[in-house]
């Protein structure tokens, strides 16, 4: 069979000849075009190649309080960056690092992989090298080519603050991350970048500006030479000085020792917020080294959810302090005469309903005048009174306090509470399935679907406290003043219920006399918040003059109990904390 | 003497040259590998590395010229079946860069999806030359290409694109040297030209027209026409689902890089465009033996490799380029003219599609480092490093001799 004759034709033969040439052409004339017409364009590109760009790094701004304290700052730490395309044998080289740094091969190999970002790119894979560890890698340098090792600024978390909460902390960048950021920033996987807090608000000014180097390199990749001619150099990132008073914020720390709540402290005038405590929170240092998966999972399933900024991020029903919400209405729309006194039993009953509605005093307050009612937190005062106020205005009043609206603080994540308005309750419970009626009589104590953040209720009280026009909250102490829009109501109005919060602290079965300080007049507010998930949460929100200065505060202790009992007296420690130190907090 | 003598002028005169463009090439890459190789005495450079590769690639050579031609033939099943089951063996290894391809046998690497082409060559060969009579039949492509499938869809899952292509590639020459008719080769290539066109409404819509009238011009059943013209449309219109969901990531990626290389240019592009850069800064004449800054400086990335042609572009200039392609021509017109003299069908059949092998790997790494096509890691006959790809060579090689003895 293999006698079959070769009966190739000479068509067929010419016909792959022609292909042949054809091909072998088009490839030489492609040669031509790029080696002799295009030739000055490559020409000058190749020059440019042979010199390698670099980037250059410098420190971090800092972090500091508003009277100087360093909060953050840089320590210098080396870390081993890997070029993939320079490895000779990544194997063999692993296990060389492995031996020196005591990482395993298969740690190395998932860093290597994570942070990956280019051929010719280079790729961090281990961080806080020692000097040792260092000394050795230079000794072996011939061994290990394509790794090199560079300096590499971590935070340092100051004992004054440690404030994961507030100050937020780095992260190494993935690649999963990059497309999302701004290219003009240069960043690249496995630099750290502003996560959390004002770590990450700040991250533009607090992160240095990139410089570059040009270098020339050898067959190897190795440096020969500096070209120093068009390097633009790195610059640090601007410092960052805070409105905390690190001395005020760990005071205030203390005082709530191991409750879950929070503590918030600001100038009314300015914004400045002095002190924002979240407890319980969490170590910063775990940011720093290698922190396990599992100790991860654990602070994440923490049930007091260390993890969260409550005075940003935790939503509460804000209780009693709403009624300053139904006052400042009836006031102001002339719906009552507040000198008017009305009985209170202890309990009522609203028209048409057979459930009766009680007062937290079970015998009763007696006679009850707004100012009283105010000062004694009496229910069936505003039982009563709210029914005289239409829901559409009642929610009005609370939106132009600013509880529809983040604060605007100058933290991420900021959350915004609720105020449940008609659509709310017909979206709920449908059209017929509540009564204007009676979701104000839950609404005028500030129960229900009501919900606020600490955060928003420091800015209702400062708005109280600066008779409409209050400065935006901030804690970046050099941030400019700017103010929320203002709200105008007549000076009577104010004056009827910033009466009332006096009576509250200073008269004598005021709610909050637990606060009361000799030496400064203290204005407030006490709130016990009923929720589904235990003891009610006790509130504190108020302000006082000092020094000519206005000040404010926010005290939740969450499921504390009674306001009056559990958050005023914290509230007065701080009153007196300011009296004790004033010189520091007010002289900015 | 003699036993030279007959080996370089034997029974065939083109022998003699073909062993001289062989040894021209060798020497070309080993002057390219010395000049890039940092150490070239060292025993790991890449140019030690290659002349073992081609001491023991000629040694090989001269055992397997002993082997008769009619051993082969007949045993042409056992062949492909040996080879075939070779492919399996990296996947019982620990992957290589994460690909089944590779066999390690610690000094260098065996591909077997190498081996798998040549046999597959043989299979072919011997069917065609089998069923001679039945050329002028339409269904005489059906066997051959369902062999080269077969293959293909092996090598495309260790994964190789690029092996699994060119596989197909001796397919349409054998065909055509066998006799196969113009129209049946036709039927077999629109499908390919309908799936490129595909990509453009505007270009899918020209050339529907002229399959359209190409189909007139033919004769046969008008019924099977139609139907085998709307095969091809659907097609056409069925690729960019098969486009989606049937090819990965990275395959997806270097076509569009292809299509588009200056667009991620640290990415997988940034081989065009390096690779661009060195040979038009080669100019006329090169810069010179050791001299090319894109090369030594290592932005040229696989060099002694994928990318030789660029070092040699960049070195040697757009002259040495041309005497490259030269040597190029004259290697694939002396196979085909062996083929074109071969005294049997069968032999004829196989160098054809060997040559085919050859010419492809040629195009495509060249047409690749100009940016004409996608990065693909085939290496250049002869002249790039590699153990596995110049044992092929030489054994290809040894083919030809053997079957130009007749």
């Amino acid at each position: 069979m293999l006698k079959i004759e070769n009966k190739a034709d000479i068509f067929h033969y010419r016909t792959l000849l022609f292909i042949l040439s054809f091909s072998i052409l088009t490839l030489l004339s492609r040669y031509f075009y790029l080696q002799v017409i295009e030739h000055e364009r490559y020409s000058s590109k190749s020059q440019v190649n042979s010199v390698r760009a670099q980037a250059t790094y410098a420190p971090r701004g800092l972090i500091l309080d508003r009277n100087g304290v360093v909060l953050v700052e840089n320590y210098p730490t080396y870390i081993l960056t890997v070029t993939p395309y320079e490895l000779d044998d990544k194997e063999k080289q692993f296990q060389i690092i492995s031996n020196i740094t005591e990482i395993s091969v298969d740690e190395l190999s998932t860093r290597y992989k994570k942070y990956y970002q280019g051929q010719f790119l280079p790729t961090i894979i281990a961080k806080n090298l020692s000097f040792a560890e260092i000394s050795q890698i230079e000794e072996r340098r011939l061994e290990l080519s394509g790794f090199q090792y560079k300096r590499f600024d971590e935070r340092l978390y100051n004992d004054v603050l440690k404030d994961a909460h507030i100050l937020g902390y780095l992260r190494e960048l993935d690649r999963e991350s990059l497309p999302f950021l701004d290219k003009s920033k240069l960043y690249r996987a496995g630099e750290l970048i502003g996560w959390q807090g004002l770590e990450k608000q700040y991250e533009n000014e607090l992160r240095y500006s990139k410089g570059i180097e040009y270098i020339e390199v050898d067959t190897y990749g190795r440096e020969i030479n500096r070209i120093n001619d068009n390097n633009i150099p790195a610059y640090p990132g601007k410092n960052l000085t805070l409105s905390i008073d690190s001395k005020l914020q760990q005071f205030s720390k203390n005082l709530l020792t191991d409750q879950r709540g929070v503590i918030l402290v600001s100038n009314v005038d300015t914004g400045d917020i002095l002190s924002m405590v979240s407890n319980p929170s969490y170590n910063l240092d775990i940011y720093r080294g290698e922190t396990t998966d599992s100790e991860w999972r654990d602070l994440l399933s923490n049930e007091g959810k260390p993890i969260i900024n409550r005075n940003i991020a935790g939503l509460y029903p804000p209780g009693s302090s709403f009624k300053i919400i139904t006052a400042l209405n009836l006031i102001e729309n002339g719906l009552l005469d507040p000198e008017d006194s009305l009985m209170c039993t202890g309990s009522y009953l609203p028209p048409g309903s057979s459930n009766t509605f009680n007062c937290w005093k079970e015998d009763g307050h007696g006679l009850v005048d707004l100012n009283k009612a105010i000062a004694q937190s009496c229910n069936v005062y505003f039982y009563e009174t709210v029914q005289l106020i239409k829901l559409s205005d009642w929610t009005k009043t609370a939106k132009i306090f600013g509880f529809q609206n983040k604060t605007d603080i100058d933290l991420p994540n900021e959350l915004i509470g609720q105020i449940p308005d008609k659509e709310f309750f017909i979206n709920t419970y449908g059209r017929w399935g509540w009564s204007e009626r009676g979701v104000l009589l839950n609404l005028t104590l500030g129960q229900g679907d009501i919900l606020v953040t600490p955060l928003q209720s420091l800015r209702y009280i400062n708005h109280i406290a600066s008779r409409g026009s209050t400065a935006k909250l901030k804690l970046n102490a050099n941030k400019k003043v700017e103010y929320y829009d203002d709200i105008i109501l007549s000076e009577q109005t104010w004056d009827r219920v910033i009466k009332g919060l006096y009576d509250v602290v200073n008269s004598e079965a005021g709610s909050g006399w637990r606060a009361k300080q000799s030496e400064v007049k203290l204005y407030g507010k006490t709130s016990t918040a009923e929720n589904p998930h235990g003891e009610p949460h006790a509130w504190f929100n108020g302000f006082f003059d000092f020094e000519g200065q206005t000040f404010s505060l926010v005290v939740l202790v969450e499921n504390g109990g009674g306001g009056g009992a559990v958050a005023s007296p914290i509230a007065g420690q701080i009153v007196k904390f300011f009296t004790n130190e004033q010189v520091e907090i007010v002289n900015k | 003497m003699s036993f030279f003598n007959n080996y370089i002028y034997g029974s065939n005169e083109y022998l003699g040259r073909l062993y001289l463009i062989v040894s021209s090439l060798i020497t070309f890459g080993l002057i390219t590998l010395f000049s890039i190789s940092a150490d070239p005495l060292s025993i790991n450079s890449s140019f030690m590395r290659q002349v073992i590769f081609i001491i023991f690639s000629l040694f090989i050579f001269l055992i397997l010229n002993q082997i008769n031609i009619k051993t082969i033939h007949d045993n042409s099943t056992l062949i492909y079946i040996f080879s075939f089951l070779l492919c399996f063996v990296p996947f019982f290894l620990t992957p290589v860069e994460n690909t089944y391809r590779w066999i390690d046998f610690g000094f260098f690497y065996i591909q077997p999806g190498e081996y798998l082409k040549c046999a597959t060559i043989i299979l072919i060969a011997k069917y065609l030359s089998n069923h001679q009579l039945e050329v002028k039949e339409g269904y005489i492509v059906i066997i051959p290409i369902l062999i080269a499938l077969i293959s293909s869809f092996l090598v495309l899952n260790q994964p190789d694109l690029g092996t699994a292509v060119i596989i197909f590639a001796p397919v349409l020459p054998m065909l055509l040297w066998a006799g196969v008719s113009g129209f049946t080769l036709f039927l077999l290539i629109a499908p390919v030209i309908t799936i490129i066109a595909a990509s453009n409404n505007m270009i899918f819509n020209i050339w529907g027209v002229l399959m359209f009238i190409i189909f007139l011009a033919f004769q046969g059943s008008l019924l099977k026409r139609i139907v085998i013209y709307f095969a091809n449309i659907f097609t056409g219109l069925l690729f960019p689902f098969f486009w989606n969901d049937f090819l990965n990531g990275y395959q997806r990626q270097r076509f569009i890089d292809f299509l588009n290389p200056d667009l991620d240019p640290m990415g997988s592009s940034y081989h065009i465009i390096q690779s661009i850069t060195a040979i038009g800064s080669g100019g006329l004449f090169g810069k010179g033996w050791g001299q090319g800054s894109q090369t030594q400086l290592k932005f040229l990335p696989v060099q002694e490799s994928d990318f030789i042609l660029s070092v040699i572009a960049e070195e040697f200039g757009f002259f040495g380029i041309a005497i490259m392609m030269f040597l190029f021509f004259m290697l694939i017109k002396t196979l085909l003219d062996i083929a074109f003299k071969s005294s049997d069908y069968f032999s004829s059949l196989v160098i054809v599609g060997l040559t085919s092998i050859l010419f492809s790997h040629i195009f495509v790494n060249s047409a690749m480092t100009i940016g004409l096509m996608p990065v693909k890691g085939l290496p250049t006959p002869f002249v790039s490093a590699g153990g596995s790809f110049m044992l092929l060579c030489f054994i290809i090689l040894s083919l030809v001799t053997n079957f130009s003895k007749n």
